[in-house]
């Protein structure tokens, strides 16, 4: 049980498009969106003492920019007094937000920007992002010699999960489904036309039972937000956020490693985080569940709770995940729609669960969300991360 | 794929080995699958480790594997491999369990890649990577 439940809140978010925007350097990214949720929490510029930039994947140099105060001076942030990264890969979200508050709960810092930008989709060729994937967070020395990707790591996990649940390859295509539709409402998504089942899996194969629609694609992106204490977050304009409770599980480096890819360490996350809330899996409104491939939203929200294992699959068929449904999940369009920005996926799944619950998620807005959930993952799934946030003290 | 493509395809990566770890490849090379074995708790361990990540010991042996296991689960890599295993595909990639408890990433060959099935048993099989490198993978297990 930590301090941090109801004490610090997220009172501000910013998020330019995921798209491919060749013409632009990664760092517009950076300050469009800083500046956005600077405006968006009712802050002046130099209200912000912290900044926490976190990692980019597209180039080693941005990202040591990013790391030795550029934000800060392209921005004039006059009162900075530290600027350092917060960086694990997809679970930078979560881990960032839990150092952000630790720090502002601790009084080491007063107002806390967040920041991710990425250009996956256009400073990387589409071989070289597979490339780029064959390495990054796979072991060198056992794995990437095999032929190790991220394709084969996902596939990994969903083989196994068909295998010991019975789930089907439809039920898994309806989990890109029930995310493009939430996609279809956001002006922020890259791909917003209908899909449906069949096209799903009339895709490509990539790696079995894995295809080219089962799989994230590459963009360019990047999102913000602000973190303060609870009493401050009272006097701003937007409905606090409070955290409710997180937890997380480190459960592996090298992937075949995981002595269960179907179930990975969310079960004991989801438990810790929900007891640390004081909420059930049933309370939750709105569920932002990292979506990289169809099978980790499903194990995810099985394991966290929100069903029996093994159900998911027929869930998202049957449309209770879609807008209007009885459990809206990953409501921005996840990775598989509204597109995988490096770092930012999960970034863009706690804006969104964020955005949710100030009630300013426009044509997606969930009615009277007052509870949701955010995972978040990095690397091979190196470890499971869950957030709960709300708009009450439960 | 044109020959084109096929002459410039990048050279396979090789293990980037961390110094303990070398007698394992300098087994591997004599087609040998040997793994760590800790005196203490009596635990294999696989990948190799400077000390037992069970009870911290600083008494891992290394020993002979059987070479046998199951497969835990897999997959066929049929487009989109990484640039050096493009000219391999279909390959299979698979969670390898061995007899002794461990698990490695390897590949499956010897047979169709669409014959192999989770839990099917294997035994293991070393096809040489260079002069340097040869990697243990596993082929479908002798009825």
């Amino acid at each position: 049980m930590s301090n941090l439940r109801g004490n610090v809140a997220i009172v501000g978010i910013g998020e330019v498009p995921t798209g491919r925007f060749a013409e632009q350097g990664a760092i517009s990214f950076a300050l469009e969106s800083a500046r956005m949720a600077i405006a968006d929490a009712g802050m002046n510029k130099d209200d912000i003492d912290y900044v926490i930039p976190t990692g980019a994947l597209f180039s080693g140099p941005f990202s040591t920019e990013l790391v030795t105060g550029r934000i800060v001076e392209e921005l004039g942030l006059r009162n900075v007094r530290k600027n350092i990264q917060v960086f694990s890969g997809g679970s930078s979200s979560s881990n960032a937000l839990q150092i952000a508050g630790a720090l502002v709960y601790a009084g080491l810092a007063r107002n806390v920007l967040f920041v991710h930008a990425d250009k996956l989709g256009t400073g990387v060729t589409s071989q070289g992002g597979i490339d780029l994937f064959s390495t990054a967070g796979i072991s060198s020395e056992w794995e990437v010699p095999y032929g190790q990707h991220y394709s084969t790591v996902a596939a990994l996990a969903t083989t196994r999960y068909k295998y010991e649940t019975g789930c089907t390859d439809e039920q898994l295509s309806a989990v890109c489904v029930s995310n493009r539709k939430w996609a279809e409402l956001n002006p922020n998504a890259f791909f917003r036309k209908p899909l449906t089942i069949d096209e799903v899996m009339a895709s490509k194969m990539l790696s079995t039972p894995l295809r080219a629609k089962h799989s994230n694609m590459l963009f360019d992106g990047g999102g913000a937000f602000i973190v303060t204490s609870a009493d401050r977050a009272r006097d701003l304009p937007n409905k606090p956020v409070y955290i409710l409770g997180e937890s997380g599980v480190v459960s592996h480096f090298v992937y075949s490693q995981e002595p269960d890819l179907t179930r990975f360490g969310w079960a004991q996350a989801g438990r810790e985080a929900f007891e640390e809330a004081r909420l059930t899996p049933q309370d939750i409104d709105v569920a932002e569940i990292y979506d990289s491939y169809p099978i980790y939203q499903l194990l995810t929200f099985e394991e966290i709770g929100l069903c029996e294992r093994g159900a998911a699959g027929e869930i998202f068929l049957s449309g209770d995940t879609c807008p209007g449904g009885r459990i809206p999940t990953t409501t921005d369009g996840g990775m598989l729609s509204k597109g995988h920005i490096g770092a930012g996926g999960s970034v863009s799944l706690l804006i969104e669960a964020t955005r949710q619950l100030m009630g300013k998620a426009g044509e997606r807005q969930v009615p009277d969300a007052r509870f949701a959930v955010e995972t978040a993952t990095g690397g091979t799934y190196f470890d499971a991360q869950v957030t709960i946030l709300g708009t009450e003290i439960p | 794929m044109d020959k084109r493509e096929q002459s410039t395809a990048p050279a396979k990566p090789i293990p980037v080995v961390n110094t303990w770890a070398q007698p394992f490849w300098d087994a591997a090379r004599e087609e040998c699958l040997i793994i760590q074995k800790c005196s203490e708790c009596g635990k294999h361990v696989f990948y190799p480790r400077i000390a037992c990540p069970h009870c911290s010991a600083d008494s891992l042996e290394w020993v002979e594997a059987s070479g046998k296991g199951t497969v835990y689960s897999y997959t066929v890599v049929e487009s989109n491999a990484p640039s050096s295993f493009l000219q391999d595909m279909p390959y299979v990639v698979a969670v390898i369990r061995l007899e002794e408890g461990v698990q490695m990433l390897s590949n499956v060959i010897g047979c169709n890649p669409h014959d192999v099935e989770c839990d099917m048993p294997v035994e293991v099989a070393f096809e040489e990577l260079d002069d340097e490198f040869t990697l243990p993978k596993f082929k479908p297990a002798a009825a």
